[in-house]
């Protein structure tokens, strides 16, 4: 303990800020987005700052970062940020370096864009790459998708905003819930029980309080300190292998993706929504993912097509009903798609309005 | 899984030095412990917590959240830290024989 220092938090945010942005904190007029991936902020007094967004893998490298880094020295005099969605901005006091850095990201091959009416970085997870109860990959996916979009990304094409999130189980980290398009990755097979192991890896009152439809009960053979899982009552969470290591739920053959719709965090026209389920399944299919690349993009191109300027996807299905929805992104509507979750009543049509 | 020898016990353990079979626990188990805890001598308080833990477990199942070891032993959580530095949950439970705690930690 000697020499320990603690809770001294993060360093304050100002030490970062670039002069320009120190001077006329709070003191700004408006903005304008003069190019997909180029923000331009101008302050009360006319000083102006710009903000070139480029793209991120999210989880990259020191040697990539320091590249980043190198960039920001030369054109920003070391100043950058990185945004909510883990793109990267590098802020441009120096109108006159504008162009060159453009020039730079250009030869080095790093996209600008995300701004405006485009798809952004995808907001994803672990994956496979460090967490322990993922059904998904979130990396992988991640770019295939991306790859498939790269069109929107330095674009402003889209009606509106198009938010796509990305989480690889149900514990949903991340903006999967709120996002317009969510992939999210699923079991489809129930927990295999290790009797032998439970009871020193687990404590078995919180492993069956941690199952959301109660399927989980104490072995009925009082001899043998374990649980069994009710089949017929599981639908695959895998909230109790989080609790207790000794209930892999993870299947590489059966478990897959997910993909939901419809929501948004802003208040903006309408009040945020969350996502609802779209496509309840689709194979886990490395290394590119052929079948959920598709299917995402049916929905961006039909959505782009049919959605009014500044309709987010789920204000385009709530203006159509959710059955044109199913019909013009050709999904098939299955049992699936018909909640059974306790306020599950709330879902269900209570009228007799409905389009053919 | 590796397998831990002291003072003729043999123990074995997970990655992060938490028993893998419950059973094996004993008082030379928190003698072990106590080094890679950052714990010099065990004093009463020390003990007072790992009973509390152990009985709790027996009679419950799970070990108690830390408001209730709180409560019970009378100690705050910044106590419980000076004298389990790495906390009640890597520290004490590992040291009581607990099951290691699970969840998004
Ligand atoms: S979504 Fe699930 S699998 Fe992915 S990082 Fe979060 S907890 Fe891990
Ligand atoms: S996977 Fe989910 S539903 Fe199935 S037993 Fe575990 S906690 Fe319950």
């Amino acid at each position: 303990m000697a020499e320990r220092i603690t809770d001294i938090g993060p360093p304050h945010f100002e030490k970062f800020l670039p002069p320009v942005i120190k001077e006329n904190y709070g003191k700004w007029k408006y903005h304008e987005i003069p190019e997909p991936g180029v923000l331009r902020h101008v302050a009360e007094n006319g000083a102006e700052i710009y903000s070139v967004r480029v793209a991120s893998p999210r989880i990259m490298s020191t040697l990539q970062a320091r590249d980043l880094c190198d960039i920001a020295d030369k054109y920003c005099s070391g100043y950058l940020r990185f945004t909510s969605r883990h793109n990267f901005e590098f802020l441009v006091s120096d109108k006159s370096k504008l162009e060159p850095l453009k020039a730079e990201l250009a030869k080095r091959g790093i996209p600008k864009g995300g701004t405006g009416h485009s798809i952004t970085n995808i907001v994803h997870t672990q994956g496979w790459i460090h967490c322990h109860t993922p059904a998904i990959d979130a990396s992988g996916v991640v770019k295939s998708v991306m790859d498939d979009l790269f069109g929107y990304f330095g674009s402003h094409k889209l009606p509106a905003q198009l938010r796509i999130s990305l989480a690889c189980c149900l514990n949903m980290c991340g903006a999967v819930h709120c996002s317009d398009i969510a992939i999210l990755g699923i079991h489809r097979t129930p927990p295999k029980v290790n009797h032998e192991r439970l009871r020193h890896l687990c404590e078995i009152p919180t492993t069956i309080a941690a199952c959301p439809t109660g399927a989980i009960r104490p072995h009925p053979d009082k001899s043998i300190k374990s649980v069994v899982v009710n089949e017929e009552r599981c639908m695959y969470c895998g909230n109790c292998y989080t609790m207790c290591p000794a209930l892999p739920v993870f299947d590489s053959v059966k478990g897959g993706v997910a993909l939901l719709v419809g929501g948004k965090v802003s208040n903006a026209k309408t009040p945020p929504m969350f996502s609802r389920l779209a496509v309840p399944y689709l194979p886990n299919n490395p290394p590119r993912w052929p079948e959920v690349v598709q299917a995402v993009r049916k929905i961006v191109t039909k959505y782009a097509e049919g959605a009014n300027k500044w309709e987010r996807v789920g204000e385009w299905v709530t203006r159509i009903g959710w059955e044109k929805f199913f019909e013009v992104c050709e999904i098939p509507f299955t049992f699936q798609h018909i909640d059974d979750y306790r306020w599950a009543y709330d879902t269900y049509r209570t009228s007799m309005h409905f389009k053919f | 899984m590796a397998t831990v020898e002291f003072k003729g016990k043999t123990f074995t353990v997970d990655e992060d030095g938490f028993l893998e079979n419950l059973d094996q626990w004993n008082t030379e188990w928190v003698d072990y412990v106590k080094d890679s805890e950052g714990i010099a001598e065990l004093n009463d308080e020390h003990w007072k917590v790992i009973n509390m833990l152990q009985d709790y477990y027996k009679k419950n199942g799970i070990a108690p959240m830390v408001r209730i070891l709180s409560k019970v032993t009378g100690f705050k959580l910044k106590h419980i830290y000076e004298l389990f530095p790495s906390g009640p949950g890597k520290g004490a439970c590992k040291m009581a024989g607990l099951a290691k705690p699970t969840g998004c930690v």
